[in-house]
């Protein structure tokens, strides 16, 4: 037996939406007039090999 | 980075337009270790070329598809060809040092720019959601590679995921999805394109009326050719849920899926649970099947992909229908639905798509045998291939049916070929083709040159998410296409469906009109042009009797009625 009542309680509420990414996606629901929040996400950033080297040394 | 190059004979197999005897400038300036998303990217490059002094210019990602594109472009040189994935090239082509300088400096302040600042904007999760209660619903689109971390944030919040983000591996999917299950929640992809939840388009969907058809797909467009066509035949959607291609896996057992088969069986709202996937692990299809067949009570249609209905199957009742086409699943679901429909919407008899192909093969030449088809949709590109396969044997693709199918080089089309151009290879670090129609410009104009090819056909993908006007954006290659082959003493047919409907936001019939003008020739299903493009590649060796056999298996037929 699986445990659905989540799903089926997403299914039959209004959505309520955090878009992580792609601006895209939380544009197009807001035209929906569905609520939505965007975050606005970046990779960390990524060292240089040679610091990435020198902290790896003393670390 | 600054060496400009000039360019005296720039030629493109591809088919840019030759700039001909000129000595125009093109600079690559690279920002290492700099990201931005495709889609902000793409925009990004279209606003780059409207700069004045500008005659064209591209922002990406230095991933080997985009400097491939970038040469093809003739917009690479060779400090963008010494980038690596994690840093972004800024490609110009103009007419003076002047407005390469001034190019680049716009599309810099531009890169630059803080993000619109509204107050629905945040940096982290946490904060989105300290500002923002009552979640009920995740999309995340980053990077494959760091949708594990994000996703299990969210669900250990309570809150379900679509998963929209590619390259994410086998093992994170797993674990994400047993921890989903085992509270309850639903991870729909990763890869999942398409969904429609509580009347709402989620990602690439199309607007459908609601009614009382719940489909899983683990096949995105799938799912959305699916929908359109009971649109068209006056059915709605109850929940459509995408659970992305690896769900049917073997290391993964359907696990989404079943949730959801799960879920909808037990949604008031929904009266008929329709199931669409590219072809599963063996296993994974039994096991589907079986758990349909013992834990569900409503109708059930299946549609799997390349899997032959017959075999290893438990004994069915009449309430699930297995059928082998999105086409057929949508007639299906017609058939068996209780609420009145018109079937005629997306039918063609044998005999009348037998003499429009007749009409349209009579116009060429002996040595135009091969079909070709340029998609968008990865489902829609195999439902074609497995029609193709079946009435003409072998099919080329980057994504075939048997693995001694697959192009060795995915820029070149052999014999016969399908290409999925949302593949791997054209999107790592570009936006998708159903966005950026870039590629499929490009690929169409290539084609269009081998005088062995005697159709192309196209998909069309509407609905939230897709370019806004996809028709349009073809219509000069198709054009040029054809002045190609009119040049050199051929007809080239370009078959296209357009996918959507009239309450999508570019509106079906201006997107039809779009294409029709151009001498596009319209089909209502992906089946119907793929069996088209059968007849025309084959006038000679397809009788009426083969087609009506065709039709049989897999267009109008389901086991179980």
């Amino acid at each position: 037996m699986l445990l659905v009542d989540k799903i089926l309680k997403l299914f039959s509420s209004d959505l309520k939406v955090v878009n992580i990414g792609l601006e895209i996606f939380k544009d197009e629901l807001e035209l929906q007039n569905v609520p939505v929040v965007q975050v606005t996400w970046q990779p960390y950033p990524k060292l240089e090999k040679e610091y990435e080297d020198i902290l790896s040394k003393i670390l | 980075m600054l060496s400009p190059v000039l360019i005296p004979h720039p030629t493109s197999r591809w088919g840019k337009p030759s700039r001909g005897l000129d000595l125009s400038i093109v600079r690559n300036i690279v920002k290492t270790n700099y990201y931005r998303d495709s889609l902000q990217l793409l925009r990004l490059s279209e606003e780059a070329k409207k700069i004045e002094g500008v005659r064209d210019a591209a922002v990406v990602m230095a991933t080997s598809t985009n400097k491939e594109i970038l040469s093809k472009l003739n917009l690479l040189t060779s400090e963008g060809l010494s980038a690596t994935p994690n840093d972004l090239i800024i490609a110009v082509f103009a007419d003076s040092q002047h407005a390469i300088d001034h190019g680049i400096q716009q599309i810099e302040a531009s890169l630059t720019r803080a993000p619109s600042g509204s107050k629905n904007h945040f940096q982290t999760i946490d904060a989105a959601l300290q500002s923002f209660s009552g979640v009920n619903l995740a999309i995340v689109s980053v990077p494959g590679e760091h949708a594990k971390e994000i996703v299990m944030m969210l669900l250990r919040k309570d809150i379900n995921v679509h998963l929209f983000s590619n390259h994410v591996s086998i093992e994170d999917e797993l674990e994400m999805k047993q921890f989903a299950k085992s509270n309850g929640l639903l991870v729909m992809g990763p890869g999942a394109g398409t969904s429609i939840i509580a009347g709402k388009a989620v990602a690439f969907a199309n607007v459908v009326r609601r009614g009382n058809v719940g489909i899983v797909a683990a096949a995105g467009t799938g799912l959305q050719e699916v929908s359109v066509l009971l649109d068209d035949g006056g059915l709605g959607v109850s929940q459509a849920l995408g659970t992305g291609g690896g769900d049917v896996k073997d290391q993964i057992g359907a696990i989404s899926t079943l949730q959801a088969i799960e879920a909808l069986e037990k949604d008031v709202s929904t009266d008929i649970i329709v199931i669409v996937s590219k072809p599963p692990d063996p296993v994974v299809k039994d096991r589907i099947v079986n758990y349909v067949a013992q834990s569900t009570s409503k109708p059930v249609v299946t549609c799997f992909l390349g899997a032959d209905p017959s075999a290893n199957l438990p004994t069915i009742e009449s309430r699930v229908s297995l059928t082998r086409t999105l086409h057929a699943a949508a007639l299906e679901t017609m058939r068996r639905s209780s609420v009145h429909t018109n079937r005629n919407s997306i039918s063609m008899a044998p005999t009348q798509l037998f003499e429009l192909t007749r009409e349209i093969s009579g116009k060429l030449n002996a040595k135009q045998r091969y079909v070709r088809g340029l998609y968008t949709g990865g489902t829609l590109a195999y439902e074609a291939i497995i029609i193709l396969n079946h009435m003409i044997g072998n099919v080329y693709s980057n994504a075939p049916l048997k693995t001694n199918l697959k192009l060795p080089d995915s820029c070149q089309s052999l014999k016969d070929s399908i290409l999925d151009l949302g593949e791997g290879e054209f999107t790592l670090g570009r936006a998708h083709p159903m966005i950026d129609p870039t590629v499929r410009q490009l690929r169409l104009i290539e084609e269009a040159k081998d005088p062995e090819v005697s159709v192309i056909m196209l998909d069309v993908m509407l609905g939230y998410g897709s370019h806004s006007d996809p028709a349009g954006a073809m219509c000069d290659s198709i054009s040029k296409a054809q002045v190609i082959a009119k040049n050199d003493g051929r007809e080239l047919p370009i078959l296209a469906h357009v996918c959507g409907t009239e309450q999508d936001p570019q509106h079906r019939s201006d997107q039809i009109a779009k294409l029709r003008n151009v001498d596009a020739i319209m089909f209502p299903t992906n089946a119907l042009m793929a069996t088209a493009g059968a007849l025309i590649s084959r006038r000679d060796s397809i009788s009426l009797t083969s087609l009506a056999e065709l039709y049989r298996l897999f267009l109008d037929t389901s086991r179980g009625k």
